[in-house]
């Protein structure tokens, strides 16, 4: 059922000299993988899934299916299915007709269709559910019906564009169970389109960040975390300590003093990003840096604290920590900080970004 | 206050803002309803005793006006339904050339039927427009202005009440269907399966509705089938209004009985077509 997916240097201009909604983006999707695009709106995420599925026509580049070129196979003849952020089921159809409307359009007999749906809709754990008429679903129902419905099309590739953006958290979560447990059954290709980083992470092995139209950084979403490539990449996935300072040596030199780095980086003006969850606050003596509280923030549990450190001769920085549950800190307190080793990563600083990054980004592909 | 009590206070303060529109409605519609009964009745004559009959109703040639009627307005409603689909469907096809479309079948829609017939009189007759630009002699040209298959009141109806029904299904395409025949495209179904299973029933409560309102609108006029029809046999409308200006004052009962033929078959239809647009909005 599954294939794989190839997209080679896919640009879509919509106006001649209006910036790009995608730039050359080149990503492939293994079979039976799940890879994200990650970005946030307007980023060009939508238009990855639209060029995918022959709903719109790129400007330059291609898709292959299996190895097959798909340029100008019409979105019908393309093996794909897509669910929404909304569920768009056909108003005039029951849920089941809804599920079985890929196999009634192939041209199967009503009652085989409707036995395959009612498998299909099993599924998604809504078997018994299949008489209803589709506006009487809940939000969190029609989505899955959705998805049950797109399956039930045995697509070769499944596209899904953003499609439990729409539903409260508690929804959200069971949706991703659900999805994960589809996965691991019928094994399907996915290419799936979000601006949720913890959505990227629960459901996807692959995740590919994609800003102003431009592939950021490709990678498992834990190096993502870990080693971001620019401070796009970083903001985007709640990164809060930007620290700029200079390279030299292997070493970051800041108001957080000499800081030395896990991996070589390029000499010269970069900064300094770490996950707060990576920073934990210490005694003074075993410190990296020494700062005062100036900001704490509940989550839950934890505390989110930003610490300002007076930088010698140099613009104070402002580290972000989460603390362990149950730590409490006030403002206003002196507190060191412990920065692991493996935690620092150097990006370069925001006007080098876009040359560096562009040109990181196109080299990993090749 | 109970809330038994505040939903009864609330159905009488909507039954107050509805009522300026209901009683002028019911006050003229009704009272002209009864009047023309009573005087079909023969229970109001202009002269004599009122006494009760059912001669006006046998009198006319009632039967074959309602056939004739019903003919005209299905046929012109059948091919202004198809061809204002087809509209429809071109103007929210997005293509460059449907704004261009949807303007020009706008335009249509202001002009008032009595100069769209006296335009397709002109334009169908023997002696008309269309044959002297096809070059094709008056005794050649088939009768479709008069003739026996009322076509050119056909064609102004249909062509009048397409434009109609392509506004008002083109704005319930446009506003939902895009999205649906993208998904059903991405479910495997091809264009005429799109059409078929997506397109067509998401259009019908509205093509279902404006056509039961060209079909009465169509049963129930009288100028278009009286300026290109033929003298006899005559659809209802154009017998109920000789009747009535007819110098015989017996006549008056006649046309009477003609009216409410005509607003009872009227009547029926919007009932019929009332209750399956019911059916098929239970099903959206």
């Amino acid at each position: 059922m599954s294939g794989s997916l190839q997209l080679t240097g896919l640009t879509r201009v919509h106006a001649a000299g209006a910036p790009p909604a995608l730039d050359d983006l080149t990503l492939a999707v293994p079979a039976g993988s799940c890879v994200a695009v990650l970005g946030p709106s307007g980023s060009g995420k939508s238009t990855v899934l639209r060029l995918t599925a022959g709903l719109d026509t790129p400007t330059r580049g291609s898709v292959h299916l299996d190895g097959r070129d798909l340029a100008g196979v019409v979105p019908e003849r393309r093996g794909m299915a897509m669910v929404f952020q909304r569920p768009l089921l056909f108003p005039h159809l029951s849920v089941r007709d809804n599920v079985g409307f890929a196999d009634r359009v192939r041209g199967l007999p009503r009652r085989q269709a409707r036995e395959r749906a009612e498998h299909h809709l099993e599924l998604v754990q809504l078997g018994g559910f299949g008489s209803r008429p589709a506006r009487a679903l809940s939000g969190g129902q029609a989505q899955r019906v959705a998805l049950a419905r797109a399956l039930a099309a045995e697509p070769r590739v499944l596209l899904l564009d953003e499609p439990f953006s729409a539903l409260d958290t508690g929804l959200r979560q069971e949706m991703h169970e659900l999805l994960a447990d589809l996965r691991l059954r019928l094994a399907p290709t996915v290419l799936l389109v979000t601006h949720d980083p913890a959505e990227a992470d629960a459901l996807a092995d692959t995740v590919a960040v994609l800003a102003a139209g431009r592939l950021q950084q490709l990678g498992p979403m834990r190096e993502l975390y870990a080693r971001p490539r620019s401070l796009a990449v970083s903001r985007l996935l709640g990164g809060r300590t930007e620290v700029p300072g200079t390279v030299t040596g292997g070493r970051h030199r800041s108001a957080l003093g000499e800081l030395e780095l896990p991996a070589p980086a390029p000499e010269g003006p970069g900064v300094l990003v770490v996950r707060p969850e990576a920073v934990t606050l210490v005694a003074a003596a075993d410190a990296d840096a020494r700062g005062t509280v100036v900001q704490v923030r509940r989550r839950g549990l934890r505390a989110l604290v930003t610490v300002e450190v007076a930088g010698r001769g140099t613009e104070p920085a402002a580290v972000a920590a989460e603390l362990s549950p149950g730590e409490e800190v006030a403002v206003g307190a002196e507190v060191g900080l412990r920065i692991p080793v493996t935690a620092r990563c150097v990006v370069p600083p925001a006007g080098l970004a876009d040359a560096r990054e562009g040109a990181s980004a196109h080299d990993r592909q090749r | 206050m109970t809330a038994a009590g505040r939903a009864g206070a609330g159905s009488r303060r909507a039954t107050l803002l509805v009522l300026p529109a209901v009683v002028p409605v019911v006050v003229v519609v009704g009272a002209a309803l009864t009047s023309a009964v009573l005087l079909s009745l023969g229970l109001t004559p202009l002269v004599g005793r009122p006494e009760l009959s059912l001669d006006a109703w046998r009198a006319t040639e009632l039967g074959t006006s309602i056939r004739l009627s019903l003919a005209i307005a299905a046929g012109a409603t059948a091919v202004a339904t198809v061809v204002g689909l087809c509209l429809a469907l071109a103007v929210t096809a997005g293509a460059r050339r449907s704004r261009l479309l949807a303007t020009l079948s706008s335009l249509t829609i202001p002009v008032p039927h009595l100069v769209g017939a006296a335009a397709m009189g002109l334009l169908l007759a023997d002696a008309g427009f269309l044959p002297r630009l096809l070059g094709i002699a008056p005794a050649d040209w088939p009768a479709l202005v008069g003739g026996r298959w009322w076509i050119a009141v056909g064609a102004e109806y249909a062509w009048k009440e397409s434009a109609f029904i392509a506004l008002v299904v083109a704005g319930v395409l446009s506003s939902r269907v895009a999205s649906y025949t993208e998904t059903a495209a991405l479910l495997g179904a091809g264009r005429w399966a799109r059409f078929r299973h997506v397109t067509l029933p998401l259009a019908a409560p509205a093509l279902g509705a404006s056509a039961a309102v060209s079909f009465v609108y169509t049963l129930g006029s009288y100028e278009v089938a009286a300026l290109l029809g033929r003298p006899s046999p005559e659809p209802l409308p154009v017998l109920a209004v000789r009747l009535f200006t007819s110098i015989d004052l017996a006549a008056r009962p006649q046309a009477a009985a003609v009216a409410v033929t005509t607003s009872a078959l009227g009547l029926v239809a919007v009932l019929v077509s009332l209750r399956s647009l019911r059916r098929l909005a239970a099903e959206q």
